[in-house]
């Protein structure tokens, strides 16, 4: 196992009418490269916190401690700034796309200052510190991953991620313009095979339509074309399937799937849904008011849980084979 | 005899030029007590019938009786004196409630239009509907939203209940809950049911929930009966396309162990 980010002591506390809110507590948690790792939780449990905090997404007022180190191959994260957590100032307001375009600025600051882009072994073993049970061989240190390039992020509701009077094409293209360094005809050539690997129908007509023509599932489609647009090595997908319904949830979760395989993507899958989290991923973290309760492989998590949250999770699932609840009327009246 | 009958339902609607069939000639009924659930995919119809039935959208075609009566002839007076029978939760309470009311004036509502408690009598009416959907009585001079989201869910189920309904239309009721208080409102409804004798029209994507609460399912595609049976012998071994595809397509978990 290969660590793509390591996540270390991990707190996140916003402010809210005067008080504070702790979404996230010394989190410790490693994402293998090339894993599919899903994040599950009820609401307040910090899992879409914990979403945005990987893709440096949190908004400035969030106060942030610990952190994450990244471990990107060297293509990718080469003009990254560095890893301290707070050293993003995540911009937000990337209203037009669905991934998060990186700011120019951070990516000048961070190539003067990191010297992980040059060195990587010894940067490596000098400068990293914790949790040394990790392999690390194959990659070096290369700082904090441009969003947009490096990580793309699906959100819940794809109507509020795109942006409705923009074409779906200069949507994606804007993203494999911006990060490629590729012309407008090279962009768009780019959108339009990216429509056809998300299955659009009819992709050529769809490049110049706007998300209100699409149904809610196309536009998921758009929205995951246009995260992984770049190339990302990461794939972030909050919820993603939540607001569909049954058959385009399971269609999106097999485009998914098929993605992050051909590219060889890390996936991270936040849901509150167990049974859907654990029919795509490898790993399950489970999250409870903002600690991590349990992390395993899919099948111990779901067959074996060592902890009474998860079980309780596991046990409040209703299924197509749970025993009625007509059934077990009276029991709890 | 039926405690709803609805025949031939037609609601078409004009988008682009073109007139689509939300609802193309469905014909259902509940009976006093029961659950019946719709499913179907996103624009399969399922919502638009609890609106025609609620009579919040008026059909182009089609007949529907409410406890014996053509409910699409009632008008004015007579037509709220019946809606007390028939109630409604919806999915996010927050969007059907005024957020800043607090929760004994959502509940004051319903018992003071209606007429069924004066003035005097109503707080202790309302102490008693907080504690029949399991709520506490000081919960009553909270704010809408400053309560959690279950919470909200049994304060609107008590307010529907407070005009005593013989049927209850559930659009998405228990969709948006996070699954630890999924059950409990679950088995509220049942118990509701059980002792009030109140008929459920549960509209719902969620096919393990349907199977685990509902007498009857109907399924519905592109705005016509698909298939339509007993809830488990539908869902267990679905005959129409539409339904093995939801079948198919609903998620399942392994629990067999590593």
């Amino acid at each position: 196992m290969t660590a793509l980010a390591t996540i270390r002591d991990l707190t996140v506390t916003y402010r809210r009418d005067g008080s504070e809110v702790t979404a996230l507590k010394g989190v410790n948690l490693d994402i293998v490269a090339g894993e599919r790792l899903a994040i599950i939780g009820e609401s307040g449990s910090g899992k879409s916190t914990l979403a945005l905090a990987v893709a440096g997404l949190l908004p400035a007022s969030a106060r942030i401690e610990g952190h994450i180190d990244w471990f990107m191959p060297p293509t990718l994260g080469a003009k990254a700034p560095p890893s301290v957590l707070p050293d993003i100032s995540p911009s937000r307001g990337e209203i037009g796309s669905s991934t998060v375009g990186s700011s120019p600025t951070a990516s000048v600051i961070g190539e003067s200052g990191d010297e992980g882009a040059i060195s990587p072994l010894e940067g490596e073993m000098s400068g990293r510190t914790e949790g040394g049970a990790v392999e690390r061989q194959p990659f070096h240190r290369s700082g904090v991953p441009l969003h947009g390039r490096d990580i793309g992020f699906v959100f819940q509701d794809p109507s509020a991620s795109l942006d409705p009077v923009m074409t779906i094409g200069k949507q994606i293209a804007e993203v494999a313009r911006t990060h490629l360094g590729l012309t407008w005809s090279q962009s768009y050539a780019r959108a339009k095979s990216l429509l056809e690997r998300v299955r659009l129908p009819d992709p050529d007509s769809a490049l110049r339509a706007f998300p209100h023509q699409l149904s809610g599932g196309q536009k998921q489609r758009v929205a995951i074309a246009a995260a992984i647009a770049a190339g990302p090595k990461v794939l972030i997908a909050d919820e993603a399937t939540s607001a569909l319904d049954t058959i385009v949830q399971a269609e999106i979760v097999a485009l998914i799937r098929r993605l992050v395989t051909e590219d060889g993507m890390t996936l991270l899958f936040i849901s509150h849904d167990i049974a859907l989290a654990a029919e795509l991923a490898e790993r399950v973290a489970v999250f409870r008011h903002g600690q991590l309760v349990e992390l395993g492989m899919t099948a111990q998590i779901v067959g074996a849980p060592a902890q009474p949250y998860t079980r309780a999770l596991l046990n409040a699932h209703i299924g197509l084979d749970t025993r009625p609840l007509l059934d077990r009327a009276g029991l709890h009246a | 005899m039926s405690l709803l009958a609805v025949s031939n339902l037609t609601k078409r609607y004009r988008r682009g030029g073109k007139t689509i069939a939300a609802v193309d000639d469905v014909s259902f009924h509940v009976d006093p007590g029961e659950t019946l659930a719709l499913a179907g995919p996103s624009g399969s119809g399922k919502s638009t019938i609890a609106r025609l039935v609620l009579r919040l959208i008026e059909p182009d075609d089609g007949r529907i009786e409410f406890e014996s009566d053509d409910f699409l002839a009632l008008r004015r007076a007579a037509l709220r004196a019946r809606r007390a029978r028939l109630q409604m939760v919806f999915q996010d309470p927050l969007a059907a409630f005024n957020p800043r009311a607090t929760v004994a004036r959502v509940l004051d509502d319903p018992l003071r239009i209606h007429g069924i408690a004066s003035r005097a009598e109503r707080p202790r009416r309302i102490a008693a509907l907080l504690e029949r959907v399991g709520l506490t009585a000081d919960l009553a001079p909270r704010a809408i939203h400053e309560i959690s989201g279950g919470q909200r869910q049994r304060v609107a189920i008590a307010r529907a209940i407070a005009t005593k309904p013989s049927l209850i239309v559930l659009d998405e009721a228990v969709s948006a809950l996070d699954v630890s208080v999924r059950g409990e409102i679950l088995e509220l409804l049942l118990d509701l049911q059980r002792q009030e004798k109140i008929a459920y029209l549960f509209i719902s994507h969620d096919l393990g929930v349907i199977r685990s609460i509902a007498h009857r399912v109907i399924l519905l595609d592109a705005g016509r009966v698909a298939e339509n049976g007993d809830a488990r012998t539908v869902i267990d071994a679905p005959q129409s396309a539409i339904g093995k595809a939801l079948v198919a397509a609903a998620p399942r978990l392994n629990r067999a162990g590593p």
